[in-house]
């Protein structure tokens, strides 16, 4: 304020080219986070290329991809992971027959029938749904569910694909859900208006036009869906039985099966460093980046797509008019054909049967019955659905919460584990938790604000930016547990950290950063530019504009996500598996190259390796879950609460 | 002005959102095969008005009226009217065109479908009439297929009169059907409510004298949710009887 009336100074001082200095200083220092993500994905191509290729030349690349028989530690061992990718394909298939109604069912309820109350209610359970660490789906997979189906089917063991498809299918209902409902309420209300004011039923309005409108983000959301289910480790490795064999028949749901990131999660730990096998291993991760990421990408490009042509444009369609009819008429009879046969497979005749009669007698009824009543019709099936996921939530919180309480005492929450577990607590695996969550938000942070600060302050939108959202897109679509191949062939081996504490949060931090350069961005997107203006208007510097005003204004965003990611963060195992746990340590680490024990990979090796111990798993499922969505709903309150004050 | 004569007619009507008032004893009759023009500074109720009439303010939560309006000398507020039947009736036109995310040719016909017409032939037949009815057959008939979002938006106001039409309204309501168009365009949506008064009752909201003006035959002006004055449009314009009418037309305020 003092140099206001001071017109003596030139325009051009050594003062005002210091400042430029540093303006160009600080420029350089965000554009380097932000290119963090760019380098780390190209880093894991890198390092599963350098770790891959050997066995791809040692085995064949057709043997490799073809071949059906996985025996990498028989005598004779055969490296074919054909069985381990139709397990994949399948489970992931059976997840998206399961979440796909339910999950664009309860997006319509949310977003076009229930009553704003109780819409409200709903969107934190969905987010709920989404916060439980995939671990607990596993566990409760594990205890629960696999017994149900085997006494259900009278089968020897209950750990089959049908088992895997319905957990996944759970733990992909959040992301469908989030963006097809996103995508439903995206649509203009005025189309809405205009279908009704023809005399359309709600109904005919959310079937005829709004669906259509909103067909391509819905579809995104299906692929991300699957995205999700494909990447999943944890979970699928619990349930599906891991036997690496192609069902026979192909339909027998009720057939264990073996998912790539199982074969992973299984095999990673105990395999010989530099052998066929071990590099067999990351050409098997190899395989399911690339498949994971050409999934995501997909969706990307939809969703990038959508923003840019809301507005239809006066292009012929790519098919023409009578070809769309008919494609869509073939879809529709080959949709149905594929139902009745998996409801022949799982319930046998009498199931078909059943439907074949159902959709008849709705055909039939479709001409006879009023729209009216269509549409009381399809809302009770579309709220069932709500219910039904509300329902699932509703009996997994239950169920862990009610077996899990009496574990809890004091001596559970303070005392290191005694007798492999069962016995004593659970302290060294909470302190471990911790330690890894705030070291690799402690990285992450400070990266990931300053990629955004990059992306949306420093910068306009060109070909820098365009690789900086891919890498970001990509790493957003890596599978956790090729984090963790990746973690450790470069932290814990190339880099010589070994299995430590430091090795997992990096890793942990890698695989957070995209969410926090991606929340972070919005934040700073939301800020009127009317303030910056107001600023720099004033001679304040742009690094002075960003620090006082910008950043206290995208506080709230930006916490928003921070919070979200640690709760992803404390959840996690995969990345973990291979760089940072052990399962048994009674002391906590003195330093950060020390192995330390954590919650999720507590419950994971409880669960699965260790009889005799259930009072203990339910008492650690049930604090970390506590723990995980107690942090989501902190996110979940503060997004309310910076909703609902308004801030300029 | 006989009974029969009104396509449309309310009766101390009082519209309330939530507790805020928005029309205060509305008594206002709307002859039949006739355009009516409500005019009136913003915010005076004309939209809200219009909305009674095809029951559109039933999706706004928490709005209630009292009062009665007759269609056809039908009473058309209770719990008991079939609300699809009504708007398949009276027809509505939008102040920005809405045509839906599909093609001319899906735009017209979704009204028919939505009503149970299935036969190919007869939506062919549809289209083509409606569309001829809002005088843009020509415009568009070798592209049906086309997508509707890719026309001007004069061509795409009058499509949407066009979808209007397919499913056989007597009455059209308009909400400043021109407001988002360009002086050609809507010239052309004038020439077309003059024409679609032979076979339709019109009911245009506007808040462009001149249209009022030239298009209408009846003009009510409206003033803080209550309708002032009601008469034919020569009447309101050269010799309105209140004072608030003639303020407002005028210009001396609004
Ligand atoms: N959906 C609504 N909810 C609450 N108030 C409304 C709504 N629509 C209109 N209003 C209020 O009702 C009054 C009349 O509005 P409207 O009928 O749109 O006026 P006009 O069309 O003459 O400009 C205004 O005060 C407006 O704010
Ligand atoms: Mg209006």
């Amino acid at each position: 304020m003092h140099r206001m009336n001071d017109h003596s100074s030139s325009l051009s001082s050594p003062a005002g080219i210091s400042r430029q200095k540093k303006e160009s200083v600080i420029t350089g220092i965000w554009l380097a986070t932000a290119l963090v993500a760019v380098i780390t994905i190209i880093l894991i191509l890198g390092f599963l290329l350098k770790e891959g290729l050997p066995a791809l030349l040692e085995i064949g690349l057709r043997e490799f991809l073809f071949e059906e028989i996985w025996t990498p530690t028989s005598v004779e061992p055969s490296y074919g992971i054909l069985s381990l990718i139709i397990g994949t394909i399948l489970v992931t298939l059976g997840a998206m027959v399961i979440a796909v109604p339910l999950g664009i069912g309860s997006a319509i309820f949310i977003a076009e029938i229930a009553p704003r109350s109780v819409r409200e209610a709903i969107k934190p359970a969905i987010e709920l749904l989404a916060g439980i660490p995939s671990v607990v789906y596993g566990f409760f997979g594990l205890v629960v569910l696999t017994n149900w189906l085997r006494i259900t089917f009278d089968l020897s063991s209950g750990a089959t694909w049908l088992a895997g498809s319905i957990i996944l299918g759970i733990m992909a209902l959040p992301t469908i859900i989030s963006v097809s409902e996103d995508a439903i309420t995206s649509v203009p209300q005025e189309y809405r208006a205009a279908s009704l004011a023809l005399g359309a039923t709600r109904w005919q309005t959310i079937i005829g036009v709004i669906i259509p409108a909103a067909l391509s983000g819905i579809t995104a959301a299906v692929i991300l869906g699957m995205g999700r289910a494909i990447g999943e480790t944890m979970a699928v490795l619990m349930v599906t039985g891991n036997a690496a064999i192609i069902p026979d028949p192909l339909w027998n749901i009720l057939s264990p099966v073996r998912t790539l990131t199982a074969t992973l999660g299984i095999e990673m730990g105990e395999v010989a460093i530099g052998s066929t096998h071990y590099h067999a291993l990351f050409a098997i991760a190899l395989v399911l980046l690339l498949i994971a990421l050409i999934i995501n990408l997909s969706a990307t490009v939809i969703l990038g797509r959508i923003r840019n042509a809301q507005m239809g444009t006066g292009k012929t369609p790519f098919l023409s008019h009578e070809v769309k009819g008919k494609v869509k008429t073939v879809c529709l009879w080959l949709a149905c054909i594929l139902l009745i046969g998996v409801l022949t497979v799982i319930s046998g005749l009498s199931g078909a049967l059943l439907l074949i009669g159902a959709i008849g007698a709705y055909l039939l009824i479709q001409r006879i019955i009023t729209p009216k009543i269509t549409e009381k019709i399809a809302f009770g099936m579309i709220t069932a659905a709500t219910g039904l996921v509300l329902f699932t939530l509703f009996v997994i919180l239950f169920d862990i919460v009610s077996n899990g309480l009496s574990a809890i005492t004091w001596e559970f929450l303070t005392e290191g584990p005694r007798d492999l577990g069962r016995s004593g607590g659970i302290f060294p695996a909470i302190v471990g938790t911790i330690y890894l969550v705030v070291g690799a938000i402690a990285i992450a942070l400070p990266i990931g604000v300053g990629a955004a600060i990059y992306l949306n302050e420093y910068t306009i939108e060109g070909k820098m930016t365009k690789i900086i959202r891919t890498g970001n897109d990509l790493l957003n679509g890596t599978p956790s547990i090729v984090f963790g191949l990746f973690g450790f062939a470069f932290l814990v081996i190339f880099v010589g950290l070994g299995v430590s504490l430091l090795a997992g949060q990096i890793t942990l931090a890698l695989m957070v950063l995209p969410t926090i350069i991606r929340t972070s961005e919005e934040a700073l997107k939301s800020v009127p530019d009317s303030l910056r203006h107001g600023s720099l208007a004033l001679g304040a510097t742009r690094w002075h504009t960003i620090s006082r005003v910008v950043l206290p204004a995208a506080a709230p965003g930006i916490l928003t996500g921070t919070i979200l990611s640690i709760g992803r963060a404390a959840g996690e195992t995969a990345p973990l598996l291979f760089t940072a746990v052990v399962f048994s340590k009674r002391f906590l680490p003195d330093s950060v190259f020390e192995p330390v024990m954590a919650l999720p990979y507590h419950l994971f090796i409880l669960a699965t390796n260790v009889p005799g111990a259930d009072t203990q798993k339910y008492g650690t499922a049930l604090v970390l879950l506590i723990l995980v969505t107690g942090i989501y709903a902190v996110a979940v309150l503060m997004r309310k609460h910076a909703q609902n004050t308004v801030r300029w | 002005m006989k009974q029969q004569d009104n396509a449309l007619e309310t009766k101390a009507l009082n519209l309330y959102y939530g507790s805020a008032q928005a029309l205060i004893d509305v008594d206002i009759q709307i002859p039949k095969n006739q355009v009516t023009a409500l005019i009136g500074p913003s915010g005076c109720g004309k939209s809200t008005l219009l909305r009674c009439f095809n029951r559109m303010n039933d999706l706004i939560p928490d709005c209630t009226i009292s009062g009665s309006i007759l269609y056809h000398g039908e009473e058309i507020t209770g719990r008991s009217t079939d609300v699809v039947e009504l708007r398949k009736r009276i027809g509505m036109v939008f102040q920005q065109p809405n045509p839906f995310p599909k093609s001319i040719y899906e735009n017209v016909i979704y009204g028919p479908k939505v009503h149970g017409v299935r036969d190919r032939k007869q939506l062919d037949e549809i289209a083509e009439k409606s569309l001829k009815g809002a005088a843009i057959w020509e415009e568009v008939r070798e592209r049906l297929h086309d997508a509707a979002r890719g026309l001007s938006g004069g061509q795409q106001q009058r499509l949407c009169i066009a979808r209007t039409l397919s499913v056989g309204p007597d009455i059209i309501l308009m909400d400043e059907p021109c407001s988002a168009l360009d002086p050609i365009a809507t010239a052309k949506i004038e020439n077309l409510i003059t024409e679609l008064k032979d076979e339709y009752t019109v009911v245009i909201v506007t808040h462009n004298m001149q249209q009022a003006a030239r298009v209408s035959d009846y003009t009510g002006f409206m003033y803080m949710g209550r309708l002032i004055e009601f008469d034919s449009t020569p009447v309101i314009f050269e010799k309105p009887k209140e004072e608030l009418t003639e303020n407002y037309i005028t210009g001396r305020f609004g």
